[in-house]
């Protein structure tokens, strides 16, 4: 049931017949916690009568309750119709999307997760957000290999068999695009926080961490500082990643949410890099070499790099820093009315757990600290929650996260005083969302 | 009752069981798990060149071989110097002979006049070796790895004498990389900030954790024009048809 929202919001919009006068729709105003007040607030007359059913009560009660609807009175579909289960049909708005004009070819291209419409911090894994350098492939995993090579005592290869029966563990872990929310750092630019923030997602992965592997092949601790992790597609992608975290937290998963990754998201093996930007997370992993300096890496000599205002670039720069952004009520919503709201976002640091997110609804002036949804987990998404009663009057909403080494999120004039304006990535500032008198949020700078 | 309590007692001696087994033995047998690799398997996928030229194979290319390689395999994309915009970014544009004497690019600079519309790959890249790289493991785009070793070497010459970094008449070998290395345009622009490559680091941004009264102007610095509000399409499409919000329609007039 999809409302002309003209229709449901008492207070917000003037009835579409723009024939209400100003001091029906100022009584309408006044009245407007009353059916009656709804109804002249929707338009005068008869049309309103028809209408009211969508706001409350009519007569002896609503029509959704005193009629029984057909899938209360008849039988209902068989089990195993969908042997692979899908999103009711209402909910075909909630979808993985482009940014038109974003990108001339799609295989080198991105899709943002729709995050103004998901709960908790698993991403659903049909919407886990997409990129890709040069193209997906869906890999027949019995003939892929992954190989070990460089500093270590055996060289090895290792096929899906055999690395799937490794001791195996499942964590969950976030993971950001090093230039989500790039468009913001000049100026306000896109629509939504899809947009906006949607290279973003959080999944349960399961793997055999990289360090098992490494110690198998008998790595050299000594000499070894950085490994080179490899795709097997066409771009086959490589970046850098410091020896630290291949010993530490690395991941060589196969698995995302329960069932084998996605192919869009690297089936059958992909490096999971909990805290570093996405891009090291290399899909369709075949290769992993150890090695004693750093590889210079197309997207890591002239992508994904900081632009810094004397004009250097900070390379090898891939820590997704302490960031959190308000998914409801967000960009490119309307509020139904005023009142109460659950005001609901995500926070999330890759240095650590979230300590604490603050929720300002006058643009950054006073904050309150909003309720942390448990599991709190280090380098994983964290729901943040906090009630809100809207007065009806234009608000900025704004939440700011602290992580656990004490690092507060800081505002975008703070960003660009340190990195300069002609930076792209890691950009992690406070989002602001303008709530206008008619119910509307849009996207705004205030710092 | 009996029977779950004889079925749990059963399970747990059972987990002791697996357990129990000798730890050496599991680490043993684990190792083996996998095989080695030939010498002609890694070098198939050993492909990785690296800034001190670790892995570049012997080979070389002059400027014209590339240049037949270009025309023919990329201009279609890049356009015939290096320079379109159209389907990628523009590699080639915006650096200088005094950018080649300094190895900085002066137009990275804030505020700095660029001749180049945006940056491009020659103002930003330091290491020659990067280019060699990425070009033998990903080009041409619908047929990466289809170049031959001396094709790489050909065409990367290509793009560094449209740079001015060698001259037209220029073979590229393993020999001489060094030397045009040496007078890449931005080989001193990069710096290395290790807070930001290590996770254990502490970031370079700082802010303050005020709760009230906060030092802000609350001004709307930006926001969206109207006119940009569908550019990403419909929002009332794009979001839950219950809840405490809808989409906004954006294909109506902005309401006031």
């Amino acid at each position: 049931m999809s409302k002309d929202l003209s229709e449901v919001i008492g207070r917000v919009v003037p009835a579409p017949e723009n024939h209400l006068s100003a001091d029906m729709l100022e009584k309408a105003r006044k009245a407007r916690r009353s059916f009656m007040g709804k109804a002249l607030a929707m338009g005068a007359g008869v049309a309103a009568a028809a209408k009211a059913q969508a706001a409350g009560p009519v007569g002896e009660g609503e029509d959704a309750i005193l009629t029984l609807p057909e899938h209360t009175k008849g039988l209902g579909l068989p089990v195993a119709m969908n042997p692979y289960g899908q999103p009711s049909q209402w909910e075909k708005n909630l979808i993985r999307r482009e940014s038109p004009g974003l990108t001339r070819v799609p295989q080198a291209s991105v899709s943002f997760t729709p995050l103004q419409g998901l709960f908790g911090i698993i991403t659903p894994s049909g919407l886990h957000f997409e990129r890709h350098h040069q193209g997906w492939w869906d890999i027949d995993p019995s003939k892929h290999r992954l190989m070990i090579n460089g500093l270590v005592k055996r060289q090895r290869v290792f096929t899906m068999d055999d690395l799937m029966r490794l001791p195996s563990v499942s964590r969950i872990h976030f993971i950001e695009c090093g230039a989500n929310s790039a468009t913001e750092w000049g100026n306000v630019a896109v629509s939504s926080v899809q947009y906006s923030h949607g290279m973003l997602s959080c999944s349960e992965f399961t793997g055999v961490l990289l360090s098992t592997l490494l110690e198998m092949c008998g790595i050299d601790k000594k000499k070894a500082k950085f490994i080179l992790a490899e795709g097997a597609d066409g771009s086959s992608m490589t970046r850098t990643i410091p020896i630290e975290n291949a010993m530490d937290d690395v991941l060589v998963a196969w698995a995302m949410n329960g069932e084998m990754l996605r192919p869009e998201n690297g089936y059958p093996l992909r490096l999971v890099v909990p805290g570093i930007q996405g891009v090291s997370w290399v899909k369709y992993l075949r290769r992993i070499e150890v090695g004693d300096e750093r590889y210079a890496a197309k997207d890591e000599a002239v992508h994904y790099i900081d632009h810094m205002p004397d004009g250097t670039h900070r390379q090898y720069s891939g820590v997704q820093e302490c960031k959190s952004v308000i998914t409801t009520p967000s960009a490119g919503q309307l509020l139904l009315d005023k009142g109460f709201y659950n005001v609901t976002g995500l926070a999330w640091s890759g240095r650590g757990a979230i300590k604490r997110v603050d929720v300002s609804v006058d643009g950054g002036r006073n904050w309150r600290t909003a309720r942390l949804e448990g599991p709190i987990l280090p380098k994983a998404l964290t729901r943040f929650n906090i009630d809100w009663v809207w007065d009806g009057k234009p608000a900025i909403l704004q939440a700011r996260a602290v992580d656990s080494t004490g690092y507060v999120q800081p505002k975008i004039n703070q960003l660009r005083a340190v990195r300069g304006t002609k930076s792209v990535y890691h950009q992690n500032a406070i989002q602001s969302w303008k709530v206008a008198e008619n119910g509307e949020v849009s996207n705004v700078q205030v710092f | 009752m009996k029977t779950k309590l004889k079925l749990s007692v059963a399970a747990v001696l059972l987990g002791a069981a697996f357990t129990g087994v000798a730890h050496a033995d599991n680490k043993t047998a684990m190792m083996s798990v996998g095989r080695d690799a030939t010498p002609a398997e890694v070098k198939a996928w050993d492909i990785d060149v690296r800034p001190d030229f670790k892995g570049l194979p012997k080979g070389a290319g002059s400027v014209s071989m590339g240049e037949n390689v270009w025309e023919d395999k990329c201009a279609a994309c890049h356009g015939g110097f290096g320079e379109s915009n159209e389907v990628f970014t523009p590699i080639i544009g915006g650096t200088t002979a005094e950018d080649i004497k300094n190895g900085r690019v002066a137009a990275l600079v804030e505020g700095a006049k660029s001749t180049a519309p945006q940056k491009t790959t020659i103002m930003k890249v330091a290491t020659v070796s990067t280019l060699w790289d990425y070009i033998n493991r990903a080009m041409p785009w619908n047929a990466p790895k289809s170049l031959t070793t001396d094709e790489v070497y050909g065409v990367v010459a290509y793009l560094l004498s449209l740079a001015g970094v060698v001259p037209a008449d220029h073979t590229l070998s393993d020999k001489n990389i060094a030397e045009a290395q040496a007078r890449m345009p931005n080989r001193n622009g990069m710096a290395y900030y290790e807070p930001m490559w290590k996770t254990s680091g502490k970031g370079d941004v700082k802010n303050v954790l005020c709760m009230k009264d906060c030092a802000t102007e609350v001004k709307i610095t930006s926001f969206l024009p109207d006119y940009a509000k569908s550019a990403q399409g419909n929002l009332v499409e794009q979001n839950r048809v219950v809840g405490p919000t809808r989409g906004v329609d954006t294909s109506k007039p902005a309401s006031k």
